[in-house]
């Protein structure tokens, strides 16, 4: 059985699909105690059981759109007038635009390409440094997976088997916490490090044309958060609401998409949806084995065996957070990972919707890691830059986003002030 | 004869492209009109479609599995990316053929497993949504799984032939 193990292990750090990886651990598992394997398909059947996964191709596809339409343009036009005339102002626009674009269209490299491509000349010609407006970029790209409505925080909601609204809740506080350590990182570079950074001087008629350019886009989150944080709407409604709302505005309003590209923009955002509910399913499948064998039960006796404190077992949590990061993208990370920690996590005291903003926080962090951390390359590859210069520039952003993890993971109040 | 057999398998393939790709945007947009016509019915009409529900979420189902066959198809599975990256290239391909062989197999398991499952169910009887029957719903499973195992066998071809070129040249 461990060989087997160590064989997947391989396979997987080889580059073998992860469906095929779990899968095949699912099989057998099942096979070796005499189980029927029809118990796999019907497993991954369940996928169609799960009323709020609906969420998932409808929020896909509005932020497909919404990267293919203007928004990311008339967004940073928006925030440039409103922030831009702050020391740093530039940068902090950065910040606050890339987490908005990744709440809606999830970490999957989307922010980097679409809006890196606007703010990288802006902040350079502005006169920041390479390194920092490089570093920037890099970590905003996964900035805002804790707000409302991303991909990876309804998934933790699905597989932890809690309520998606409270998790939407749950990291207000703490995505505004990394925003503002991060911001203040940014009026130190723009206000005192290098004063010959330009600002943009408040201008009352470019907030009314930038106003008037992005009047039909404004009210989406507040369509969409107000919706779901009032109860109004459930999350799979918002979802649907969301979708309808971004196709009337982007398409038939502004007209950034016309309706021949609509298919392909359809159908890319379908591959996103499909990779990842395929490995969902299997690992339906690969739980339930894993359950029947009580495998979480006996990690945790493991573990408690061995780590008799609460803040121990967190510090190991978070260092073996961060290296799940770095090797793993955060939706597979969730589907394996989140059914195995969170007994153990319930056994030290740990609230499900505290344990979903530190893994959440971490994985984020994993995204930016030398060495293998996914968006350094794809801001290498699409920055054209060595992706040692992308390890330097991250650090100092890096050690900044490990700082509010820190105060995540040992401040639960921050998590939960707001839903308990 | 091994003419006839391999147009055969490229014209299918060629036609599983199109049903793909159309049946993807037909769904997604079955969906958002369904999900809208549900939220008007239930907040302006105090009603609802009642197989409405069951029917978007075995939508989600369908949808995720062909959306997945096409991940396999313009070969983006989400895979762990770490050390592949790092191999040199003559060394890649053929780490891909073993690969490629493990997740055709594994697949092939799979879509064998719910050909059964579908077989049994539609013995079985019974209805999932309104008037779909389960075995109906349950179909997309084994041909994804079969799609997505054939393909990957078909990546394994290309890649054992791209290391054997490679060889050559060394």
């Amino acid at each position: 059985m461990i060989l087997i193990g160590i064989a997947l292990i391989l396979l997987a750090i080889l580059g073998a699909p992860l469906f095929a990886i779990i899968a095949a651990g699912a099989l057998i598992g099942f096979a070796g105690s005499d189980i029927d394997l029809m118990v796999v398909p019907m497993e991954i059947f369940r996928v169609s059981e799960i009323p709020v996964l609906i969420a998932i191709p409808l929020f896909t596809f509005a932020g497909y759109l919404l990267g293919e339409s203007q928004a990311p343009r008339r967004l940073v036009r928006m925030t440039n007038v409103l922030l831009g005339w702050m020391p740093g102002g530039l940068a902090v626009v950065a910040l606050f635009v890339c987490a908005l674009f990744t709440a809606f269209t999830g970490a999957s490299g989307v922010t980097i390409v679409a809006m890196g491509a606007l703010l990288y000349p802006a902040i350079a010609s502005a006169g920041y440094r390479e390194k920092f407006n490089l570093g920037l970029i890099t970590t905003s790209g996964s900035l805002g997976l804790l707000f409302a409505p991303s991909l990876p925080l309804i998934l933790y909601g699905i597989i932890a088997g809690q309520s998606v609204d409270d998790l939407f809740v749950a990291g207000i506080l703490p995505g505004l916490l990394m925003l503002l350590l991060l911001s203040l990182y940014c009026f130190r570079e723009g206000g005192f490090v290098h004063s010959r950074v330009k600002r943009q001087p408040f201008d009352r008629r470019e907030l009314a044309a930038a106003l008037r350019e992005s009047i039909w886009e404004i009210p989406l989150p507040i369509i969409v958060l107000g919706g779901v944080y009032s109860g109004f709407f459930a999350v799979s409604e918002a979802a649907a609401v969301t979708v309808v709302y971004v196709f009337i505005v982007e398409v038939l309003i502004y007209r950034d998409i016309p309706l021949r590209r609509l298919p392909g923009v359809m159908r890319d955002s379908m591959v996103l949806v499909g990779g990842i509910l395929i490995i969902l399913g299997v690992s339906l499948a690969s739980t339930n084995y894993m359950i029947d064998q009580q495998v979480p039960m006996r990690l945790f006796e493991w573990v408690t065996s061995h780590i008799s404190s609460k803040l121990s077992f967190l510090i190991l949590l978070n260092l073996f957070l961060l290296m799940l990061g770095m090797m793993l993208d955060i939706f597979s990370a969730l589907v394996i990972v989140v059914p195995l920690i969170l007994p153990i996590a319930a056994g030290y005291g740990i609230d499900p919707i505290h344990l979903g903003m530190i893994f959440l926080a971490n994985m984020q962090i994993g995204y930016c890691t030398p060495p293998v951390g996914m968006n350094l390359f794809i801001a290498s590859y699409r920055f054209d830059k060595p992706i040692i210069l992308l390890y330097r520039a991250a650090l100092p952003f890096l050690a900044i986003l490990l700082l509010t993890v820190l105060i995540i993971t040992y401040w639960p109040w921050l998590s939960l002030v707001l839903v308990r | 004869m091994e003419q006839t057999e391999r147009s055969l398998v490229s014209r299918l393939l060629r036609l599983t492209v199109l049903a793909e790709d159309a049946l993807l945007v037909l769904i997604l947009a079955a969906m958002i009109g369904l999900a809208a016509t549900q939220i008007i019915l239930r907040n302006l009409f105090d009603g609802a479609i009642l197989w409405a529900d069951p029917m978007l979420r075995v939508s989600v189902l369908w949808v995720g599995m062909i959306g997945a066959m096409v991940a396999t198809r313009i070969d983006k599975q989400i895979s762990v990316d770490a050390v592949s990256r790092f191999l040199p290239t003559h060394l890649k391909a053929r780490v891909r053929v073993a690969t490629d062989v493990f997740t055709a197999f594994v697949s092939g398991v799979v879509a064998w497993s719910a050909l059964r499952l579908v077989l049994d169910d539609r013995a079985a009887g019974g209805t999932a949504v309104a008037f779909v029957p389960v075995w109906a719903c349950e179909v997309i499973l084994p041909v994804a799984f079969g799609v997505i195992a054939l393909r990957y066998f078909l990546f394994a071809i290309k890649h054992m032939k791209l290391s054997v070129a490679e060889e050559d040249v060394l």
